[in-house]
């Protein structure tokens, strides 16, 4: 589905004429011209207009009754008037009917200050009450879940808020009861609003009915800072404004970005910030002793850990784990290389992948973006939960099918929560995602073999076949924009090339490259994956997916069985916890820390593998403190700046590697993050000419830049072979000890989450899982 | 031109045995049909245009406009007749429903042949259950005669009719609202445009239309539309069933020719106020209408006269209140009404009528003033023309109209009230 | 002294006091305050709940015959939520009302979560959300009957009523050629009295037809040419 265009229009409001986009709604278009019209319900993010509040009335010329701003299309020559004597008689109606049954307790209310409410009644109330009966009264405030509290006497019955539940995350559990007057926000039976993305009712509240319970009465408007930052907890990479006050986080709001996150967070981000200050956060150097970890000077555990690293030299290993920036990755990449002389790095967790096919699967051409899916035809959601694995996606998905006609095939190991927005549903063994999608690029290319091969992957053929017609178009008989969304695992193991060149296959079957708006989009198993992959933190690729600089690399599954069998020393873990990250294999993971000649790591939360196995603790900075960039699934840069001072205690990751690398002789030559980014800029040559002011707030993506070229082609390889390669192994995605499949993990599953005081509720939960 | 020449709605209703297929054919049911079918639908519409007919619900809009308005094109279309009747002092739909379902049928299928609808839903309101029985056997019956269905009577018209329930609520009489209740959700107003010829049940074109409407459609064709259109007046054209009720002797449904003075409806049919008591005010078109005097006893009873005195025809229902009675319980009561069948979505509506009812009670029990009769007033201008569906003007038109007319009476009331008040 | 007794003239409308509107306006809304699980306005939402989802058919039992006529509704409609207050009205004649156990049944056969059939229940005035007696009484006290002393009607009818008639107030039930009138369970019967409710009542716990010859469905068109006009029909024959 091509995106509509955009044409300007003028229409003349309040006598100035004004240019604006046709037919985007007046209350819109009426920015253009500096002429703001009040709104309540109007929330373009949660869908077309309802026109409830009818507080943007406007007068419009040719049509007698008053007309609601927020609803109504902007037209060429349309003439528009806010400013009449009857349209201010109807918006201080508006407002003295909505302030009848509100209690203005403005003193003792946590909106105050940033209250739309306050500011439209300040703007256009009629500054006196002729209301004198009693109000509305209920109970107040009241819990609606463990992380929100609702005070129903200031609600103003907007709709956003059940809007929100019941068609953006379409969890329906917020409702409204009663009708008329007796009206009110409610869920069933007295059950809990607990839902992946409740959180952001509390954004989209324009009063003080819908109040975070962690943030509540922590601060007033006046006593906080905004700082926007990007929150680094999953690949959503969701655009994040922080909250601060006195260095603290207090709260993270959602910095709209429609090509990130469309304006959503899920709650793992919204209050997952409570972890950045608990006193189990490690904020000084650690090292271990006498089998205890205890704190050190800096100087002592830098020494201690360059002469282990000294000691290991070409038999260190190293990992990089989620929130590590493309940066940080870049210095690691160079200390392993050039100042250990090892080649063994990695930062996937599926294992690595053939060079050529890693590059086959980056080809620009074939990137989706993140807009894409919504605008796309099908979106085929393979071997990925979205709500767990990128939970932003999951309303981006939902999103596409419910307002734009999108159509979601799943295919997938599990039951998706995606299932009631799903057009068609495909379910195959769990760990045989790669022979599935050789299947569907079999039953695409016509090849014979596809049934046989649908059989290996224990899914049904029919499904497969519907598949197969729904991606080609059979119905409509033109190839359809189709965005693939894949999940690193359908890589993993002994048979992830095959699921890699199944994939290149499936894109050249739908045409991929040649149909703009259709692409691959491989949503990564940590939060940078791609950022990393690109800086070279990989075992055969250097910089910019260049030769590697050193060959021989072991990936993680070989370095783990490197570490086990004494083949390797030394293991160097940059924000990662092996036993949390590849939890699928952690009795090989338990035997490698064992194998370990000393374990060096940076992290916030000493972790269990980190606890029992780490020999220094560098304490590790949470993204809020962070300075550096990171890569969208889709390509984007996208800046981390610091938005709280990091404790006394903890140092830049940059600064350490640095540090580190000096002590071994090598000089990384970045005196700051800024020279660090650089460096990084320079390094890979489809960023060239990049600069942080380029990145600014809203990213880039390198694909839209010049400097794309520079990327390096890869070879898909001939999918002739493929199925009787697949065949042949048999396998699922990898048996066995090196490279074993890799599950689904929850949402919640996050040391983020475990220790955020505010998510307490769900500890029972995952005692019980 | 004085009731009606003939009648065409409620001819034989209470022939015993009306409601089943074989009396109803029997009386020549469903020649209509046949003889629709022989047409284009387009000469169809062109009939129904040419009668001039207005919609018998409420807002009088020309059906065969309505249907013209239709997107073309191979898109499902729907048909959905408006059976809610829950205006008060409105009955008529029923009578038809209970006694002649056939006929509404048979309008339906002829109607959904002009608009090109292949399914059409009849939405019932919940509290009328024996006509919903009646209309599930005639709908069963009809079935089995093939007169719904596939192929209607051999011709490429196909038709699916579901009967559905409502559970109570007012405002699913208002089409939009009807739409989200049948398709499943509170009923709640959408916002307009778009329309529902463009974009109504199911995001599909959608024809909406009262009992009444539909049930004279047969007639129209049988009649044909020029000649439909010459009974009654210029503007509303045809008969018109009346709900009369209140203070009369003989309430109940009457059939007219649109145009007869509104006096002959009262008190030649209807029989006029009990022995000894004047006609105080009317309602010439449910509650929902701006209250007429007995000064206006002569308007003629049609949409444009009606719209000319200051109120409207509505639903078609005439409540008289008589001079014994207190125009503030009158208000207060339909204040009420209102309030409590206000949807609750959109904010001068569901405020607006709360406070007014609060206002009339402190009216009623001496704690008002003058003044507050004023703010009432504004109360009402406020609601009217700002609301997302007419729920709101349907209180505020009635409640400003006896404010406007009765304003001595209620200033009186107050000053009475607050003295008894002050000596209780 | 109310304003009547002042001399103006005695209407059939009841100008009841302050104190009897409230009991009134207390006995409309008792959804909120029944001690029932469905949880009044005043009532925070127990944490120690699971949200509520769409419910899993391992865990929620459905009673077979409400499940098929579920199942049926669903198919009469392109989309299966149309069928939310057929479905609601079957769980309500099996269950009494819409209990927190009826609404996750219809939920787990519509497979749409319970929250979203409460939203809908309590919009609808003839779905109960709160236990209440066997058999309905909806006495209608809008205009016209009230005109002709409804409101009369209903304070008898419920003082006489007890615990085994839900008696029930009711905007216009679309019968004023009958006012005063009731609908009992479904049947609409009037013009009534005051002095009609012991007999109503009598005839309804016996299990008898109620006032047998007060049914409006035996009452003839008020329309007197309607009423006349039984000969053959001039319906048909394109003349
Ligand atoms: C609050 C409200 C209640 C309504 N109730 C009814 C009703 O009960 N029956 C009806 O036919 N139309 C009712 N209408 C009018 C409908 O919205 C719509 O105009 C009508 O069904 C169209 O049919 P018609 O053109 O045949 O009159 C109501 C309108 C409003 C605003
Ligand atoms: S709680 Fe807030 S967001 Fe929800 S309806 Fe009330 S005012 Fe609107
Ligand atoms: S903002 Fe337009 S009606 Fe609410």
């Amino acid at each position: 589905m091509p995106r509509p265009e955009q044409r300007m229009i003028s229409f003349t409001i309040d006598g100035r004429e004004v240019t604006a986009p046709e037919n985007s709604m007046l209350v819109d278009a009426a920015k253009y011209g500096d002429v703001e019209i009040p709104v309540f319900c109007y929330e373009p993010k949660l869908g077309s207009p309802v026109g409830a509040c009818r507080m943007c009335l406007v007068e419009i010329e040719g049509i007698p009754k008053l007309q609601t701003g927020c609803s109504t299309a902007v037209k060429d020559g349309m003439v528009v008037y806010t400013q009449t004597e009857r349209v201010k008689t109807a918006q201080r109606s508006v407002v003295e009917f909505l302030l009848i049954n509100h209690p203005l307790d403005c003193p003792v209310c946590d909106k105050g200050g940033e209250c739309p409410l306050q500011d439209i009644t300040f703007g256009w109330g009629s500054g006196i009450s002729r209301f004198v009966e009693p109000k509305r009264h209920f109970v107040k405030p009241l819990e609606l879940s463990p992380l929100v509290a609702i005070d129903r006497e200031r609600c103003i019955l907007c709709y956003r808020c059940v809007r929100f539940s019941q068609e953006v995350s379409e969890d329906y559990q917020l409702v409204l009861l009663e009708r008329g007057t007796h009206s009110y926000v409610s869920t069933f039976d007295g059950h809990p609003y607990v839902a992946p993305f409740a959180g952001n009712i509390v954004e989209l509240c324009p009063v003080g009915a819908l109040t975070s319970r962690p943030y509540r009465f922590r601060a007033r408007p006046w006593d906080i800072e905004d700082a926007g930052s990007v929150c680094t907890l999953c690949p959503s990479q969701c655009n994040v404004t922080l909250t601060v006050r006195d260095e603290r986080a207090l709260r993270v709001l959602a910095r709209d970005n429609p090509e990130v996150d469309d304006g959503w967070l899920c709650d793992k981000g919204r209050f997952g910030y409570q972890s950045f200050h608990v006193d189990e956060r490690v904020t000084q150097p650690l090292v271990r002793d006498g089998g205890q970890l205890r704190p050190v000077p800096w100087e002592r555990a830098l020494e201690q850990a360059a002469a282990t690293l000294k000691r290991a030299g070409a038999a260190t290993a190293a990992l990089a784990g989620s929130g590590t920036t493309n940066e940080e990755g870049l210095l690691l990449g160079r200390l392993m290389r050039e100042g250990l002389g090892s080649p063994h790095l990695d930062s996937r967790r599926a294992g690595s992948l053939p060079l050529e096919l890693q590059r086959a699967l980056g080809d620009p051409a074939l990137q989706a973006t993140t807009s894409d899916i919504e605008f796309a035809d099908v979106a085929l959601v393979l071997d990925l939960e979205p709500v767990d694995d990128a939970p932003i996606l999951d309303l981006r998905l939902r999103k596409g099918a419910r307002r734009r006609g999108l159509k979601i095939a799943i295919a997938s190991p599990k039951a998706s929560t995606l299932e009631q927005s799903a057009a068609l549903e495909v379910r195959y063994e769990p760990g045989r995602g790669a022979v599935f999608a050789a299947a569907l690029a079999a039953a695409l290319g016509g090849d014979t073999r596809a049934q046989e091969l649908a059989r290996a992957a224990g899914c049904d053929g029919g499904g497969l076949e519907r598949l197969a017609g729904l991606l080609r178009g059979d119905e409509g008989g033109e190839q359809p924009e189709v965005v693939l969304l894949w999940g690193e695992r359908l890589t993993a193991g002994a048979q992830g090339a095959a699921g890699a060149r199944a994939l290149l296959a499936i894109a050249e079957a739908l045409k991929m490259s040649a149909t703009p708006g259709a692409g691959l989009l491989e949503v990564p198993l940590t939060s940078n994956g791609r950022g990393l992959r690109e800086a070279g933190v990989l075992p055969n690729a250097g910089p910019g997916l260049g030769e590697p600089p050193l060959a021989g690399g072991r990936d993680a599954g070989a370095i783990a069985a490197g570490l086990a069998g004494g083949e390797l020393g030394c293991l160097y873990l940059l924000r990662t916890d092996p036993l949390e990250d590849f939890a699928d294999q952690r009795e090989l993971w338990e035997r490698a820390l064992h194998g370990a000649g000393g374990v060096i790591a940076h992290s916030s939360f000493l972790t269990e593998g980190i606890r029992e196995h780490a020999d220094v603790v560098f304490p590790a900075e949470v993204y809020a403190e962070k300075e550096g960039t990171i890569v969208h699934p889709d390509g984007r840069l996208q800046r981390l700046r610091p938005a709280i001072a990091r404790p006394r205690g903890v140092d830049a990751e940059w600064h350490v590697l640095s540090g580190l690398a000096l002590r071994l002789g090598l000089d990384l030559d970045v005196l700051t993050a800024a020279m660090a980014s650089r460096a990084l800029f320079e390094a890979v040559p489809f960023y060239g000419g990049l600069t942080l002011e380029e990145i600014g707030g809203r990213g880039v993506r390198w694909q839209q830049r010049e400097a794309a070229s520079a990327f390096p082609a890869g070879d898909p390889g001939s999918p002739a072979d493929l199925p009787a390669q697949v065949l042949a192994d048999g396998s699922p995605n990898g048996d066995g000890d090196s490279g074993g499949a890799v599950g689904y993990r929850s949402l919640w599953d996050a040391p983020e989450v475990r220790h955020s005081p505010a998510f307490e509720f769900l500890a029972a939960e995952r005692e019980l899982a | 031109m004085a009731v009606a020449p003939a009648l065409l709605l409620f001819d034989g209703i209470d022939i015993p045995g009306l409601r089943t297929l074989e009396v109803y054919e029997g009386r020549g049911g469903y020649e209509s049909l046949r003889k629709a079918l022989a047409q284009e639908p387009q000469e169809v519409l062109a009939t129904l245009e040419a009668s001039e007919i207005r919609g018998r619900g409420g807002a009088g809009f020309a059906m065969g406009k309505k249907i013209s308005f239709l997107p073309k094109g191979a898109i499902e279309r729907y048909l959905v007749c408006n059976a809610d009747e829950s205006e008060p002092g409105t009955f008529k739909d029923r009578e038809l429903l209970e006694k002649n379902p056939h006929m509404l049928i048979e309008g339906i299928v002829i109607a959904s042949y002009a608009a090109g609808a292949s399914r059409s839903f009849i939405y019932i309101r919940g509290e009328y259950v024996e006509p919903a029985l009646a209309l599930e056997q005639a709908i069963a019956e009809a079935r089995a005669a093939g007169y719904i269905g596939e192929h209607i009577l051999g011709s490429g018209h196909s038709l699916s009719l579901v009967l559905h329930r409502g559970a109570g609520a007012y405002i699913c009489g208002e089409e939009t609202a009807l739409l989200d209740s049948l398709e499943g959700k509170r009923g709640n107003p959408r916002l307009k445009p778009p329309f529902p010829a463009n974009q109504g049940l199911y995001q599909g074109p959608t024809l909406i239309n009262n009992v009444e409407t539909l049930a004279t459609v047969p007639s129209i064709v049988r009649l044909g539309g020029e000649e439909y259109a010459r009974i009654g007046v210029a503007n509303s054209t045809g008969t018109k069933l009346v709900s009369v009720s209140g203070h009369v002797q003989r309430p109940g449904n009457y059939e007219v020719e649109l145009g007869i003075p509104s006096r002959e409806l009262i008190y030649d049919l209807a029989g006029g106020p009990p022995e000894g008591r004047k006609v105080k005010c009317w309602f010439p078109g449910g509650s929902s209408s701006p209250v007429l005097t007995g000064d206006d006893l002569d308007v003629p009873y049609d949409f444009d006269s009606m719209a000319k005195a200051g109120s409207m025809l509505g639903s078609g229902a005439v409540i008289v209140v008589d001079d014994a009675t207190p125009i503030l319980d009158v208000a207060l009561k339909v204040a009420k009404f209102y309030r409590h069948e206000s949807c609750g979505k959109c904010t001068p509506c569901r405020e607006g009528t709360n406070w007014t009812v609060k206002m009339l009670e402190r009216i009623e029990t001496g704690e008002a003033t003058p003044m507050d009769l004023e703010i009432m007033a504004s109360v009402q201008e406020h609601i009217i023309g700002n609301c997302l569906c007419v729920l709101g003007d349907a209180m505020a038109m009635p409640i400003g109209s006896m404010i406007a007319k009765f304003r001595d009476e209620f200033e009186d009331h107050i000053e009475r009230a607050r003295a008894a008040r002050g000596t209780a | 002294m109310s304003a009547r007794e002042e001399g103006a003239p005695a209407s059939q409308i009841e100008s009841r006091t302050r104190a009897a509107r409230a009991a009134a306006w207390l006995t409309r809304v008792p959804r909120f305050e029944h001690g029932s699980r469905v949880p009044g306005w005043d009532e925070a939402v127990d944490l120690e709940k699971d949200p509520a989802l769409i419910p899993d058919p391992e865990q929620v039992e459905v009673p077979e015959g409400l499940r098929r006529e579920i199942e049926a509704r669903m198919r009469d409609y392109p989309d299966r939520r149309s069928a939310a207050l057929p479905a609601l009205r079957a769980a309500q004649e099996l269950h009494g009302w819409c209990s927190p156990e009826a609404l996750e049944q219809v939920a787990c056969v519509m497979r749409v979560t319970p929250g979203y059939l409460e939203s809908v229940a309590t919009f609808y005035d003839m779905l109960e959300v709160h236990p209440v007696p066997a058999h309905d009484v909806y006495v209608c006290t809008n205009i016209s009957c009230s005109l002709r002393g409804a409101d009369d009607l209903y304070e008898t009818l419920r003082a006489a009523a007890g615990d085994d008639v839900n008696v029930r107030a009711f905007e216009c039930l679309g019968a004023c050629d009958i006012a005063p009138m009731a609908s009992v369970d479904g049947t609409y019967i009037g013009p009534l009295s005051t002095a009609d409710v012991p007999v109503l009542l009598d005839d309804l716990r016996a299990g008898r037809e109620v006032l047998a010859d007060r049914h409006l469905s035996r009452r003839p068109v008020a329309d007197p040419r309607g009423r006349e006009s039984s000969g053959e029909g001039h319906l048909g024959g394109g003349s």
